[in-house]
């Protein structure tokens, strides 16, 4: 029916197609898309000389480069942590199970600078447990503390992507395993793993992304020192204080193509997932 | 003795799944466990296999005893309903998974794997994946996986319920034939009587938890113990007559009791005939003992090879019909027969008689409770500890007229068994106007052995004035316990016991006598509870006359407390001296703290000596405790 009336004959249905998709591109150009563009004409302003000066400044360079660092850790251990949680939250029954369900998706609800405050208070060098520890372990202000951060704000992603996919794979699955001889390891590495290679894909994808761009939980923890703890998305900002416009929105550019080229990897997985799906 | 099972049980909350099952397969044995959904057999099949706990009872395959071993350790192979291949890996990978865990070297897994994908009709088809195949496909893939690591026992879970009727055939044979060639010992699991006797050497009949026959399939076809079996396996007629010299009455038709079918005088009997066991002729047979009557043709249907016939005969005295079920309120015994095709029917009447016919075991005891989900849940208390008593089974019934209410009315019912702690029982809605009419219909759909209810009091109300006083007495009563309770009585088939309060258990029994009235059946059946019941016995005569009982009652209390101790029950005997027989007997059961009265349905107009009103109702009014009314009809 729909095919029906997208190529309904005569002027009238085109136009009357034109008109609210022309009004939404008009909504949106000030909203999403010159925003957007705004980066890269003011990134490439000076010419490409100028972009690559700009880019090859000490901080900016330990700023990318420890930004994708940290999202590429983080992405591994929430990877683990995520997968593990999903399977525990999944295959088993105990007390307190929706508690827990609830608290580890927590993260997404709180405002990320609360999540800042709240690891400062906790290991911060007067915080409740970093007060126990010596002076040289203190992990805030650290790229441990940066990490810590991101781990948190992250958590949920790969949660989110594995537990239904972990509900939707039958049990007798895992019992077949056993019966066989399957180890609950065995049975968690050669049958279940498997079945969520996808969903590990994307869910890393995510995390990746979120911690890529994360700021208000890091702009906490990290205290903003260059060289040490200086991430992309901190980088930006302090130039942006500081007058140093073109450097900030050389480092903006490459943070948006990144988040470009991991955007069409997931919109092209998913898509690919979704249509095998529809086969079978 | 590859699979020993001794006492399994398992419960899922208050629910019985798998009640105290037994069962020896032998070495490459295929034996079939046949139930309906529900009756627990594929949790048996779980628990052999690991896959769940028992909560008791012990598991022995090829004589190891594997009860608290998990899954990996018990080398079972299992095949599931729902194929269960594992989609990431090919075909060849899945066969080869049992393998690799036991680090099976590359060239003997590809030997191995070769050689069941072709024992499997798979051959070549190796490198496919399982959305590549077809269910009959995929389940020849799961059934070579299970056998890949030679398993000491193979489990399998309704293979072929998720595929059509031809891929089924023929992955039967397919199924047959390997299990031959492995001569591995097999269990499988079905609710479908032509796999269960097209594959069984032996088959197992389960019924909500238990296991109530096992036997070669004709022989349990043919031969059959139990109601259950003898209806769910096949079709046929079952009539409940009574137990009578040592044989079977069914109105005119007498059949004797073989030797190993325990059986009592007066007890209910049962005898199944199968429709190729009837015969049909134009002329009254010369035999007569074996004619059941004239019969006229009610439905007749052709089916190729044979013609089914439906007949209806009158009815015989004290028999009632069990299956097929007779419609309500309609008199008559109905007969299904079968003669070849080319006999043409050209008559309307034939004369009916058996050529064979099975005698069957005498029914577990079942208990019917009616509840209609409302007020407390003593009834189903007590119940509950009449059922632990006896061993007996629960089915929890209720009626309501309107079809919305149905469910609503079942989750009451659910939440109230859960409540009384009443495990296993089933629950059974009915929809219809008048409840005393379904319950009726529900006393003949299966052979309980005793109906427990409240009284459904409800608020006084002043009857109809212009009546007698004694008629305004009755009526008052009857208000008092529920025009639904004293239809119930006056209708019943079984011994109803009413319940106001329960009681812990059953220990003593009051039984009723009274003056000048023998109730040979109130003694009879209370004794044979009490027996069951492993419950002490007091017999009570009332008389009017305080100084002299007279010999009557003595000779009377002597010739019941006989009967008692025949059944083995301790007596002791009691003469009271009360107004009316209801005084007595309400008096003496609360002295004695009895737990149960047992009163016959005496009739206001019966020929009492004294006492003109309704004894029995006017025991229930003032009862404070359980109390058995037996029907007149007994």
């Amino acid at each position: 029916m729909s095919a029906s009336m997208r190529y309904a004959p005569g002027a009238a249905g085109r136009q009357s197609a034109l008109i609210p998709a022309g009004i939404l591109v008009l909504v949106l150009m000030p909203l999403l898309l010159m925003p957007l563009a705004a980066i890269f004409v003011f990134a490439f302003r000076g010419g490409l000389p100028e972009f690559w000066r700009a880019l090859s400044d000490a901080d900016a360079q330990f700023a990318l480069r420890f930004s994708l660092l940290i999202a590429f850790a983080t992405a591994i251990i929430n990877a683990a942590l995520g997968t593990f949680a999903a399977y525990v939250l999944s295959k088993y029954r105990f007390p307190g199970k929706e508690t827990l369900g609830i608290v580890v998706n927590l993260p997404v609800a709180i405002p990320t600078v609360v999540v800042g405050t709240s690891l400062l208070l906790l290991w911060g060098p007067i915080g409740l447990l970093g007060q126990m520890l010596p002076a040289d372990l203190q992990p805030m202000f650290t790229p441990v503390g940066v990490l810590l951060a991101h781990l948190f704000v992250t958590f949920p992603y790969m949660l989110g992507v594995i537990k239904p996919l972990l509900d939707e794979l039958e049990v007798t699955y895992e019992e077949a395993a056993f019966t066989i001889g399957a180890t609950r390891w065995q049975t968690f590495r050669y049958v279940i793993l498997p079945a969520l290679r996808g969903g590990l894909f994307t869910g890393a994808l995510l995390t990746f992304a979120h911690s890529l761009g994360e700021f208000g939980a890091t702009v906490m923890v990290s205290g903003n020192l260059r060289l040490r703890t200086q991430t992309a998305p901190l980088y930006i900002f302090a130039q942006f204080e500081a007058g140093n416009i073109a450097n900030a929105n050389a480092v903006a550019a490459v943070l948006a193509v990144l988040s470009f080229v991991i955007f069409f990897f997931l919109l092209r997985f998913t898509g690919r997932r979704a249509r095998g799906g529809a086969k079978a | 003795m590859s699979i020993v099972l001794k006492n399994l049980s398992k419960r899922f909350g208050t629910l019985v799944v798998v009640d105290r099952v037994s069962l020896d397969v032998t070495d490459s044995e295929l034996f079939v466990l046949l139930g309906t959904s529900g009756s627990g057999k594929s949790t048996i099949l779980r628990l052999i296999a690991g896959l769940i706990q028992p909560d008791d009872g012990r598991i022995m395959l090829h004589g190891r005893d594997v009860t608290m071993l998990p899954p990996q350790k018990r080398g079972t192979g299992f095949v599931f309903q729902n194929y269960s291949i594992f989609r990431h890996m090919s075909v060849a990978d899945n066969i080869e998974f049992g393998l690799k865990i036991r680090r099976l070297s590359r060239l003997e897994r590809v030997r191995k794997r070769d050689e069941l994908l072709e024992l499997v009709g798979m051959a070549g088809l190796g490198n496919r994946f399982a959305d590549q195949l077809s269910g009959g496909q995929q389940q020849r893939v799961a059934l070579a996986r299970a056998l890949a690591y030679e398993p000491g026992v193979l489990l399998l879970d309704e293979p072929f319920g998720a595929l059509d009727v031809k891929t089924r055939s023929q992955l039967r044979r397919s199924l047959k034939e390997v299990q031959q060639k492995f001569s591995v010992t097999a269990i499988l699991v079905t609710h479908d009587q032509d796999e269960a006797f097209e594959l069984g050497d032996r088959i197992g009949v389960l019924e909500r938890g238990r296991l109530l026959e096992i036997e070669h399939p004709e022989k349990l076809y043919a031969e059959p113990r139990t109601l259950f079996v003898a209806t769910f396996l096949g079709a046929g007629t079952v009539l409940v007559g009574r137990t009578r010299d040592d044989q079977a009455h069914f109105g005119h038709l007498v059949l004797p009791i073989p030797q190993d079918v325990p059986h009592e005088d007066g007890t209910p009997v049962q005898v199944l005939f199968r429709p190729e066991q009837v015969s049909l002729t134009e002329e009254e047979p010369e035999d007569k003992s074996i004619v059941l009557g004239k019969g006229s043709v009610v439905e007749h249907s052709f089916t190729g090879a044979l013609r089914r016939l439906r007949l209806r005969l009158p009815q015989l005295s004290a028999t009632r019909q069990i299956a097929p079920v007779p419609p309500f309120g309609e008199q008559g015994i109905l007969v299904d027969a079968v003669v070849p095709a080319e006999r043409k029917i050209t008559q309307s009447e034939f004369w009916v008689s058996l050529h064979g016919w099975r005698i069957l075991q005498p029914p577990e005891p079942q208990l019917l409770v009616f509840d209609q989900g409302e007020r407390g849940i003593s009834t189903l208390m007590m119940a509950k500890k009449i059922a632990q008593q006896l061993d007996a089974q629960a089915t929890l019934f209720s009626v309501t007229r309107d079809q919305d209410e149905l469910e609503s009315l079942r989750d009451r019912l659910n939440r109230r068994q859960q409540e009384a702690d009443l495990a296993g029982a089933e629950v059974r809605v009915a929809i219809g106007k008048d409840p005393v009419e379904q319950l009726a219909v529900e006393q003949n759909s299966a052979l309980y052995s005793m109906l427990l209810l409240a009284p459904q009091a409800k608020k006084r109300r002043s009857f109809a004035r212009r009546n007698g006083r004694p008629e305004r007495r009755r009526l008052r009563r009857i208000s008092r316990l529920g025009t639904i309770l004293v239809k119930v009585l006056d209708s019943a088939h079984l011994p109803v016991v009413v319940v106001k309060k329960e009681r812990d258990a059953i220990r003593r029994i009051l039984i009723c006598t009274r003056g000048g009235e023998p109730g040979k059946t109130d003694v009879r059946v209370g004794g044979r509870l009490a027996r069951r019941l492993k419950a002490s016995v007091t017999l009570l005569y009332i008389t009017e006359d305080s100084t002299k009982p007279g010999p009557i009652a003595h000779s009377h209390l002597e010739r019941a407390a006989l009967t008692l101790r025949s059944l083995d029950v301790p007596v002791e005997t009691r003469i009271r001296t009360a107004k009316t027989p209801a005084r007595g007997i309400l008096a003496e059961s609360r002295e004695g703290d009895y737990d149960l009265i047992v009163v016959g349905r005496h009739e206001a107009e019966s020929r009492s000596v004294f006492g003109r009103d309704d004894v029995t109702l006017q025991v229930l009014v003032g009862a404070d405790r359980p109390v058995l009314v037996v029907p007149t009809t007994l």
